[in-house]
């Protein structure tokens, strides 16, 4: 790796990850954006992440749906890591659903920054990373 | 209706009708008992009567008896003066009808006869040796009284008008040398004596019979002694002759509504001291014997009998009346009644037939309402997984829409648009899904049917057999003790069993001889089938809540859409059935399904 990542998208529509990263690109040509089709992908690398004491990705962007490990499943993961993680990390749970017991069920993870819903368009974009990255970007 | 009715009359009625005809026949009896003792007493005074009568002329007969007359006695010549005095008696006791004195010759030599109240004719003197009271009072002994026959009294073989009977009474008679010189004999007027016995206190009748039961005297007939005056009709019923044939004591026979009293009346050889106590008693010498019969006749006995059957028919009449219109109305209510009761059942019946039809309905209705809860639960299960799924794509293809808008450069551009094509690719291929989802719901009706497990089993294990079962020695195992028939949903409970051996053969572990178990159990009333298999399986805590979701997979390097527990999930929850997974990696999976 030979460019750390600043955003980590985690979702198993392809076509998502294509367009947030272009979506992402045309905000800033500076941040670096990760992409895996799974949670278990996700949790292998960040696992990894913290073995190499390797900085995480300030954001990430987290789907609920996919196959082999979910958003949840991701978080309960992430819960166990999280002492071993050294910088802020905001996870963002992306979803098309708009179901209320998943707002209530995102609400109960302290571990998440926020709840967005797609498609994310390129205002909310630039708003979550205002907060975080303040003027850096 | 009226035979009912009369029935039950003549029910109530006979018993009613048996009742006062025996108090009717046991008060008529009393009445008639109560009038024969009434006749008894009436009877006895009379005989009494009678029989103090004769006493008086017998006691009359005796002292002229007991008179001791001169020697050679002449009273109509040289004993006139010893006469006179007993003239003047004979003139006084109106009773006597003629006073007579006759020789041992049968030859009168003192003969008074009455004319009037006060007057007596001396004189006229008859021969009288052929009468019979004369040769019965010659051969009398002293002591001895003779006593005719009541007979009409007749002057010179005529009977004397008008009618006379009369009662001989003849004594013999002796001088002062206690010589016997003749009889005397006094002619008694009876139609006093008889006419005192025929007079009425009730309307009864009496008969006086001699012993040959002729009648001397009757309150039928005015005049006495009426078979002498020629008038042979004998006024006296026959058959009541034989009865008193051979009767000593006073009887009394109740006949064919008659009562009748009779009463011997025996005078013959029976003694009595007459007159002057000094005297011996006397033997009565009579040729006959008397009856004395009163009859109470059927009038009388019915005018007694009378109240009781009016009474009787009046009171019988009312019940008939009565006990008519009782059982009219009673049968009329019952009727009515059973009528009642006959259209509340048949409206029962018909009440229980609607209830029927009402519960029938309410069964039918409740069927649907299950079936389109299920419908419900489908549709809205079906409706999640249009928005959830197709949103994404949907979402996407608006993006890249939106980008290809406002994107100018013709290289990008060109890098776009084939991402639609992905975006439609990934549609179809839902939309597939989709369809293939609906299909399993919706391509047949839910059908209950009571299903052969171990059938069914075999049905589908015969699908796999060609394939994969053979080669790799994978085993399907059949415990079905508990339970082997369920009603289910057949194309159901096919595709599930279908998509657990598929699974367990396609996540089998290499290492060991791989196979699936259905056993059935019976847990709190449900049925229970539990399919085991000792296949790789399942990390539960990280994939526990997603087992039965679509698209979820769980093992990278194996195939599989993501649809197969999706299904079997679906088609349990449509017939309210559950489904829960038990897994261990590198042990196996154990599904139970509760039906």
């Amino acid at each position: 790796m030979t460019t750390k990542p600043n955003i980590l998208l985690v979702d198993d529509d392809e076509l998502y990850l294509y367009l947030m990263k272009k979506t992402i690109h045309q905000l800033s040509k500076d941040l670096v954006v990760s992409t895996f089709t799974d949670g278990e992908q996700a949790v292998e690398y960040i696992s990894k992440c913290t073995e190499e004491k390797i900085d995480l990705p300030e954001v990430i962007f987290l789907d609920i749906n996919m196959p082999f490990l979910d958003g949840w499943g991701f978080l309960n993961e992430f819960k166990k890591l999280k002492d071993k993680i050294q910088n802020d990390v905001n996870i963002y749970m992306v979803s098309s659903s708009m179901r209320d017991s998943d707002i209530k069920k995102a609400s109960h993870f302290e571990e998440l920054t926020g709840y967005v819903v797609k498609p994310v368009n390129k205002i909310e974009l630039a708003e979550i990373f205002k907060k975080i990255y303040h003027e850096n970007w | 209706m009226w035979k009912r009715v009369f029935k039950m009359f003549i029910g109530l009625y006979v018993p009613l009708v048996a009742l006062t005809m025996y108090i009717f026949y046991s008060q008529k009896e009393k009445q008639i008992i109560a009038l024969s003792e009434y006749q008894q007493r009436d009877a006895i005074l009379k005989k009494n009567y009678f029989l103090e009568q004769c006493n008086a002329l017998l006691d009359d007969t005796v002292y002229w008896s007991n008179l001791e007359y001169p020697v050679s006695f002449d009273p109509m010549g040289k004993h006139t003066s010893f006469m006179d005095r007993y003239i003047e008696l004979i003139k006084e006791i109106t009773d006597y009808d003629q006073f007579r004195f006759i020789d041992l010759h049968g030859q009168e030599f003192f003969r008074a006869v009455r004319n009037s109240a006060d007057s007596v004719t001396i004189g006229n003197l008859q021969n009288k040796e052929n009468h019979q009271y004369v040769r019965a009072g010659l051969a009398l002994s002293k002591n001895q009284l003779y006593l005719s026959q009541i007979s009409l009294n007749r002057e010179n073989g005529i009977i004397e008008k008008p009618n006379k009977p009369v009662l001989r009474a003849v004594a013999p008679i002796f001088d002062t040398t206690q010589t016997k010189i003749g009889v005397v004999v006094i002619n008694f007027k009876m139609k006093r004596v008889l006419d005192q016995l025929k007079s009425k206190v009730a309307d009864t009748e009496l008969f006086l019979l001699d012993e040959n039961h002729r009648v001397i005297s009757s309150s039928l007939h005015e005049e006495d002694l009426p078979y002498e005056t020629g008038n042979v009709d004998n006024v006296f019923p026959i058959d009541l002759i034989s009865n008193i044939k051979g009767i000593t004591l006073d009887t009394t026979i109740v006949d064919d509504d008659h009562i009748w009293r009779l009463q011997p009346i025996v005078l013959n050889g029976t003694k009595s001291s007459f007159g002057s106590k000094s005297n011996l008693p006397s033997e009565i010498v009579t040729p006959s014997n008397w009856y004395m019969i009163l009859e109470i006749p059927p009038r009388l006995i019915k005018s007694y009998v009378q109240p009781l059957l009016d009474s009787f028919i009046t009171f019988n009449i009312i019940a008939i009346i009565g006990l008519f219109t009782l059982s009219y109305v009673f049968q009329k209510k019952k009727a009515e009644k059973d009528l009642f009761y006959k259209e509340l059942e048949s409206k029962n019946i018909l009440l229980t037939r609607s209830k029927d039809q009402l519960e029938e309905n309410n069964v039918i209705v409740n069927e649907m309402n299950n079936s389109l809860e299920i419908r419900n639960k489908q549709l809205s299960d079906f409706n999640y997984l249009i928005s959830h799924n197709l949103r994404a794509p949907v979402t996407s293809m608006s993006v890249i829409v939106e980008m290809i808008r406002i994107e100018k450069n013709p290289e990008i551009l060109n890098q776009l648009l084939p991402k639609l094509e992905q975006v439609s690719n990934s549609i179809t291929n839902l939309t597939k899904d989709i369809n293939k989802y609906v299909s399993i719901l919706d391509s047949k009706e839910i059908k209950i049917t009571n299903i052969d497990l171990q059938e069914l089993i075999a049905e589908v294990k015969h699908e796999f057999t060609e394939t994969l079962l053979e080669d790799t020695g994978f085993e399907v195992l059949i415990n079905i003790d508990a339970w082997d028939h369920i009603s289910y949903s057949k194309f159901y409970l096919q595709s599930i069993i279908h998509n657990f051996i598929s699974n367990s053969i396609k996540y089998k572990r290499d290492d060991v001889a791989s196979y699936i178990e259905f056993k059935t159990a019976i847990e709190n009333k449900h049925k229970v089938l539990y399919v085991r298999d000792n296949g790789i399986g399942l990390n539960m805590e990280r994939h526990g809540d997603n087992v039965f979701k679509l698209y979820k997979r769980f093992h990278r390097n194996i195939s599989g859409k993501g649809m197969g527990l999706f299904l079997v999930k679906s088609q349990l929850d449509a017939l309210n059935a559950t489904i829960t997974i038990n897994s261990k990696e590198g042990v196996g999976t154990t599904f139970k399904l509760i039906f």
